[in-house]
């Protein structure tokens, strides 16, 4: 059975998509059929992997369970990765989402006749507060999450901290790591090590630079590990998914 | 996922078929390479028949190794792989490494031989297709081949594309943009080409029989159109059976020439009597010649089924009885072959072909079923035969000896091969298929029946060897538990016969008999 795994924060701009892209990449150059959702209606994954963002019949459609998701999934460029891609009309997801009876269900109703075929599925989400975000938090294994080291990012951790606590699927696991991290920066320096003091158990010890093969990954649309194999950005994404499978492996599977 | 296979304009290179497909999409070559194709299927094509291709592939010869695959036949599609040196001559799918790839196979396989069917050198030039946004749609390759090591073939350059998962629409659009430029749908997959190359048959070589009769067709002409296709089954499986290449080849000459001595039997009176006899008796002499291979074949081929009857703790002991086996095993079949390749086994199977050749032409006074319409000869034949079973099976109780179960069985051989042979061209096939699913029921309990009372009888022949052997006392008393555990299911066997008889001797198949066949 699959391992659902969300990149997700309420901001935008830091690093979802780039994590999502590259930790896909990992696990399926690792040997794992894997799946990458992109259901940000911006799209930015899909267009990473030059695909066209449009789902046939739409995303009303795909949820009310009228299109099978499995004839929707295109085979990336790089083998055992396929992705379901963006479309447009995620932009009114919520809407389609409220108009069931447990609307946060639906999701994973959507995923369900995937899930058999893939090791990982990666959901890039869109940065928001809505049906959508907590139907990922009752889909997902495990939140990605990517913290800038600033404070008003750290700000936003503990909002959504608090969010995941209180709602009904709190078994989710919370996963946050440092995005775009600038050491010369003292203020990074600075948050990282006061959050880590306050989130000992939710933030992993890999830590993504800014770095400029990342920012480049839009020109070449391909992931870092294949702009720059032994760069800092890759190095960094490997220990990352190091690090996510080994907390994986550590704790219980959610109850879906 | 859909494919795309094509053959390049007649007489294009590599280089110019490569050319052709850059004017007609936008490709991103791979990397060329050179490398020796051999492709390997069962003497009965059964890869094939199941939609399957393997394939080894082989960069440099000299070096050895390369990659052994299983392949979708239509599209090529790579279900599964392992590192390995080509397959040796013959190649037994278990003697592979334990694996996906030889499970796939031995499904499909089992116990037969993999033969190598065509060899070939060939140039590969690896291709992606892309679409507007660089997006790869299709991967697949060029390959130009060479020569099978008999000389240059002439065989097109051959273009395979495969859509990846959501882009099978784009790869049909790219089909007739190639049409354009003198590219042809491949008509059969390269293995087929090559096999054809050769003056081989694709499909492999069947032991089906399936003669096509009229039911007022002279009984002679009949008998001899069956006959033939029976010949030809013994003298396509005959040097298979000599050199003991897989035990099916045993077995299918076996059955055709059981086939054959029934149809003798059955169909006499299309026969000159003298010659009937002298063949009765060549044909049965060659059966029994050949009839120990064969039951050692089984005994080896079965022996982990018949030691799981055995407690786990023991069944290490009958390794010795394994050896014993696999040795007599080796006798028997080096006798089989001397027998099978004599000057006698020559003269008979040509002899017996004249005789074929000849028989519709003798004279008829001393073959009085030879005009008969064949349609009436073999219902008179299948409607006996059943009732003298059905009589025989109602006097069969739990205290009859063994031989009369045995008699049983024997007449439900002859049954078996009228039905088939017989029976599905001439007669209600619904009827018919019905009665052979009762008479196969019938028949498996008897056959398990009788085999367990033969495999004792074996076991026991071979006491005085076994205790002589390393680890022989072990081996005999664990022998002793495998008797008891034989024993046991013979009973069994005899105690399901009433049930399986009664089906067969129903009184609705009783007149469904009476009416289709007298």
């Amino acid at each position: 059975m699959s391992r659902v795994l969300a990149t997700y924060n309420i901001k935008g701009g830091v690093g979802k998509t780039s994590a999502a892209v590259n930790l896909a990449y990992l696990a399926a150059r690792d040997g794992s059929p894997t799946l990458l959702w992109d259901l940000d209606p911006q799209g930015a994954a899909t267009y990473l992997f030059r695909i066209k963002p449009r789902l046939r019949g739409g995303s009303k459609k795909l949820v009310e369970l009228r299109s099978d998701a499995r004839d929707l999934v295109k085979e990336t460029d790089y083998r055992r990765l396929h992705l379901l891609p963006a479309d447009l009309s995620y932009r009114h997801l919520d809407l389609a989402l409220d108009s069931f009876k447990r609307p946060t269900r639906r999701l994973l109703r959507v995923l369900e006749p995937l899930l058999g075929d893939y090791e990982y599925v990666f959901l890039d989400c869109p940065p928001s507060l809505s049906l959508v975000s907590e139907s990922v938090f009752a889909t997902a294994d495990a939140l990605l999450v990517p913290i800038i080291p600033a404070t008003l990012s750290a700000r936003t951790f503990s909002q959504l901290s608090d969010l995941v606590a209180q709602g009904r699927r709190s078994r989710v696991q919370v996963l946050a790591f440092f995005s775009m991290l600038d050491v010369r920066k003292s203020l990074h320096r600075e948050v990282m090590a006061r959050l880590r003091a306050e989130h000992p158990d939710a933030l992993l010890g890999a830590a993504i630079p800014a770095a400029d093969e990342v920012e480049r990954m839009g020109e070449s649309r391909t992931a870092v590990a294949e702009i720059a194999p032994g760069g800092r950005a890759a190095l960094a994404y490997e220990a990352l998914w190091w690090d996510v499978r080994r907390r994986l492996a550590a704790a219980p599977r959610a109850g879906r | 996922m859909s494919a795309l296979e094509l053959l390049a304009p007649a007489g294009s290179t590599l280089e110019r078929a490569a050319a052709s497909v850059a004017g007609a999409l936008t490709v991103r070559e791979g990397p060329l390479r050179r490398m020796r194709l051999r492709f390997y299927d069962t003497f009965d094509g059964r890869l094939r028949a199941a939609g399957l291709t393997l394939c080894h592939e082989q960069d440099d010869p000299a070096a050895g190794g390369g990659r052994l695959a299983l392949l979708a036949r239509d599209g090529g599609e790579l279900l599964s792989a392992i590192s390995a040196p080509p397959l040796p001559e013959p190649a037994l799918a278990l003697e592979l490494p334990e694996g996906e790839l030889r499970r796939r196979l031995l499904e499909v396989v089992d116990v037969r031989a993999l033969l190598a069917l065509a060899a070939l050198d060939a140039r590969e030039l690896a291709l992606a297709a892309l679409d507007a946004r660089q997006k790869t749609i299709a991967r697949g390759r060029l390959l130009e081949p060479g020569s099978n090591g008999d000389g240059e073939l002439r065989v097109p350059v051959r273009l395979v594309l495969r859509s990846l998962r959501g882009f099978e629409e784009e790869l049909e659009a790219i089909g007739p943009r190639l049409l354009q430029r003198g590219f042809a749908p491949a008509r059969r997959p390269l293995v087929d080409e090559l096999v054809l190359a050769g003056g081989g048959s694709p499909a492999g070589t069947s032991s089906k029989v399936a003669v096509k009769l009229i039911p007022t067709q002279r009984s002679d002409a009949a008998a001899v159109a069956v006959l033939r296709r029976l010949a030809e089954v013994m003298d396509a499986n005959l040097d298979g059976a000599a050199e003991a290449i897989d035990a099916e080849f045993l077995h299918d000459f076996r059955v055709a020439l059981r086939r054959t001595r029934s149809v003798l039997k059955q169909l006499a009176d299309v026969f000159p009597p003298a010659e009937r006899e002298r063949f009765r008796v060549a044909l049965r002499d060659l059966q029994r010649a050949t009839a120990q291979a064969r039951d050692l074949d089984v005994y080896v081929l079965e022996f982990d089924a018949m030691v799981a009857l055995v407690p786990e703790r023991w069944r290490a002991d009958l390794r010795p009885l394994r050896e014993l086996l696999a040795r007599r095993r080796e006798l028997a079949h080096r006798a089989c072959d001397r027998e099978l390749r004599s000057e006698r086994t020559v003269a008979l199977r040509r002899e017996w072909g004249e005789l074929l050749e000849a028989l519709v032409g003798l004279a008829g006074e001393d073959r009085p079923g030879a005009e008969r319409p064949i349609g009436e000869l073999a219902g008179e034949r299948i409607a006996r035969v059943y009732r003298r079973m059905v009589k025989r099976g109602r006097a069969i109780g739990p205290g009859t000896p063994a031989a009369e179960y045995h008699e049983l069985r024997k007449q439900g051989k002859e049954l078996r091969y009228l039905l088939e042979l017989f029976g599905r061209p001439l007669y209600d096939r619904r009827l018919v298929r019905s009665l052979v699913v009762c008479l196969k029921d019938l028949q498996d309990v008897l056959g398990r029946h009788q085999d367990r009372e033969v495999q004792v009888g074996m076991l026991r022949s071979l006491a005085p060897e076994l205790a002589r052997a390393p680890g022989g006392p072990q081996a005999l008393m664990a022998t002793g538990v495998l008797i008891e555990a034989l024993c046991e299911d013979e009973a069994r066997a005899r105690e399901q016969f009433r049930g399986a008889f009664e089906d067969f001797a129903a009184k609705g198949m009783r007149r469904a008999v009476r009416e289709a066949f007298c």
